[in-house]
């Protein structure tokens, strides 16, 4: 079995009109035994900007606080916030670093450029491989079954509450044909002068 | 005769100093002057910025430094020295939040910054930082803090301090005129250390920079005209004071 | 083999943790301590390759005792368990890892209990109950049932001899005695160990 599946967990981000949406789900697993339904993999690490983190629950933490040490250096001595972007390129670079001892997650960024208000979705493999696409991107254990509801319910220019529909509705239904992920989950709607957070009552089993 | 005893940083004179410290301390006493003020809730930072030469680009930030979100520092001293020490300072904080994750307390960083000092005056081939530095800020509980450090790595925390240039005046001033009603608010305390900073400036108010910073909010550098509008409020006080005087008289 | 339980409440978390000492299929000894005081109000669980336990545990508490040395003030409990987190996962990646699997519980005047859940990998969570070991696995269904926001520590205790009951009766291997500790505001104290000669009176 794969140690990316070890813990369990999926995270799914979209791009909509003038706005992002990035979803988790809740649940923390040793192999097929649950041990907790609050562990979000999602992170508020800048104004506009989330940081998803799929697979081993330990590099999940230990890459979220490597990246927040790089992050808020480069923030006090630049004396500017970082941008999606540059995030994204600073965590490909530091994924890249353990080349031959990777950490085992597969991240998401999603986010709105701080001056431009371009929404912004990324994700890498473990090695920090970049993908930055115009519509979706998808990890973790039911990453199959979120890209067939993505494929499926996806459009151009959603409205922001089109959008949360759409990612709420994709990551319920893959995940609940998977058993590792599931137990509940969270969308962060990102607009330019609002965040929105709303949790998802879903199956318990 | 001390040429002898100053080659070395690790090299006592007979009579117990060491030269180089010491020179390390005039180096501060040279350069231009820091202020800090501790307020109820906020701390409040000053200097007198070196004139600019005609053609050169006046960068906004260069004697008041942040080193993480609640804590900043000022200088007196060799700036390039200063560098070094903000950078080691800067990956401190974010380290102490990677190890224990919550962020350094003051004295943890203050601490920190004096040790990294005295390991300089006490090590090979190195020389002490000419610097001595005023840190202020905010502690996870809420309560303002503001210390200093000197080139020998010693800290203290105080009320209201001054470095650099004529820092004894502005310390004597401070002594004099600090009382904790008048830095009760944010306006009293910004007052006291533009009135300090005025008391020794050598270039006039035109060149002074001072920063505020209030629990949870992000550093605020003061716009030269808020500082003008300061200075004439301190100005007209003081005339009125004098106004009185003579009236007495 | 060995088994760790954990139960936090609104005031309180307590620790139970077997008292054996095994090595291949022979007991060594029955009056294992597992459960660490650390400071006044942190206890440090810990059970998995024996040797590692102690090392890794002491390594952390010495640690975080010097911490409190050199700064004059305690870490919390919720910064103990980052810190403790953080050293496991660096040994993860280095030539000696430890396999030790733990509960950070502490108590914060300001922030309340705090309990952590850390295995081997270091994977580590805040949670309101859990376990550690081929116990566990019997406890979670009666933390599940019996657990509650409200739990008081007399009711986390007969939780615990629920647990055990269901251990004694259903495990494989013989976990004869748990010792129990608490840590709440006036600190960390022992509390009556749980044996199959408790539980039959």
């Amino acid at each position: 079995m794969s140690i990316l599946a070890y813990n369990g967990g999926c995270v799914v981000a979209m791009r909509g009109k003038d706005c992002v949406a990035i979803a988790t789900d809740h649940r923390f697993g040793i192999q097929a035994q649950t041990i907790s339904t609050d562990f979000k993999k999602v992170f508020h690490i800048g104004p506009r900007m989330f940081l998803g983190l799929t697979g081993l629950q330990t590099d999940i933490l230990t890459v979220r606080d490597r990246l927040m040490f790089r992050k808020n250096l480069y923030e006090t001595r630049e004396n500017r916030e970082m941008c999606p972007k540059p995030f994204s390129a600073m965590m490909s670079s530091f994924l890249y670093e353990h080349r031959f001892g990777p950490y085992f997650i597969e991240p998401v960024v999603a986010g709105l450029d701080p001056k431009t208000m371009e929404p912004f979705i990324c994700n890498m493999d473990l090695i920090g491989c970049p993908n930055a696409p115009d519509d979706f991107v998808v990890a973790g254990t039911c990453a199959e079954q979120l890209y067939g509801m993505c494929e499926t319910l996806w459009k151009p220019d959603l409205e922001p509450d089109q959008l949360f529909e759409v990612i709420a509705q994709s990551i319920v239904n893959a995940f609940d044909r998977d058993a590792m992920s599931g137990w509940g989950a969270t969308v962060y709607i990102i607009e330019k002068d609002k965040i929105t957070e709303r949790t998802l009552k879903t199956r318990m089993d | 005769m001390s040429s002898r005893y100053d080659r070395a940083v690790t090299i006592f004179s007979p009579d117990g100093h060491l030269l180089q410290v010491e020179y390390a301390q005039e180096a501060v006493r040279k350069g231009s002057t820091a202020v800090g003020v501790r307020g109820a809730n906020c701390v409040v930072l000053g200097v007198e910025k070196k004139s600019v030469a005609q053609l050169q680009e006046d960068r906004k930030v260069r004697k008041i430094c942040m080193l993480d979100n609640h804590v900043v520092m000022a200088f007196a001293g060799l700036t390039a020295d200063a560098r070094i020490m903000i950078n080691r300072a800067q990956v401190e904080c974010q380290s102490h939040r990677l190890n224990v994750e919550d962020p350094v307390t003051l004295e943890y960083i203050t601490r920190f910054i004096a040790q990294l000092k005295q390991k300089y005056t006490q090590s090979n081939g190195r020389r002490p930082f000419g610097i001595s530095c005023l840190i202020g800020g905010f502690d996870a509980d809420g309560s303002a803090h503001l210390f200093q450090t000197e080139p020998s790595g010693i800290f203290y925390e105080y009320k209201a301090n001054a470095t650099g240039r004529s820092a004894k005046v502005v310390r004597e001033f401070f002594e004099k005129s600090y009382r904790e009603e008048e830095v009760a608010n944010e306006h009293g305390a910004v007052k006291l250390a533009i009135r300090a900073l005025l008391e020794v400036a050598q270039s006039g108010q035109n060149n002074l920079e001072v920063a505020i910073m209030e629990n949870g909010k992000p550093l605020k550098m003061l716009d030269t005209d808020v500082i003008t509008d300061y200075v004439k409020i301190i100005e007209k006080e003081k005339e009125e004071e004098l106004e009185k005087k003579k009236q007495k008289k | 083999m060995e088994t760790l339980l954990g139960i936090k409440g609104p005031d309180f978390v307590m620790l139970a943790a077997d008292t054996t000492h095994a090595r291949s299929i022979i007991v060594m000894k029955e009056d294992q301590n597992k459960i660490h005081k650390v400071s006044d109000s942190l206890l440090i669980s810990t059970v998995g390759e024996s040797g590692d336990t102690e090392q890794f545990t002491e390594f952390i508490s010495k640690n975080i005792a010097l911490y409190k040395m050199r700064n004059g003030y305690d870490l919390s409990p919720r910064e103990s368990a980052h810190f403790t987190r953080k050293n496991l996962a660096e040994y993860l990646r280095s030539r000696t890892p430890y396999q030790v699997f733990m509960f950070v519980a502490g108590y914060d005047p300001n922030a309340g209990p705090e309990l952590t859940f850390i295995d081997y990998l270091a994977n580590a969570l805040p949670v309101n109950y859990a376990g550690h070991g081929y116990g566990a696995i019997f406890a979670s269904s009666i933390y599940d049932r019996y657990w509650h926001p409200n739990i008081t520590q007399a009711e986390a205790y007969d939780v615990f001899k629920k647990c055990i009951a269901e251990i004694q009766k259903r495990l494989v291997v013989n976990l004869k005695n748990f010792t129990v500790a608490v840590v709440d505001k006036d600190g960390v104290r022992d509390l009556e160990p749980i044996s199959a000669a408790s539980l039959a009176a």
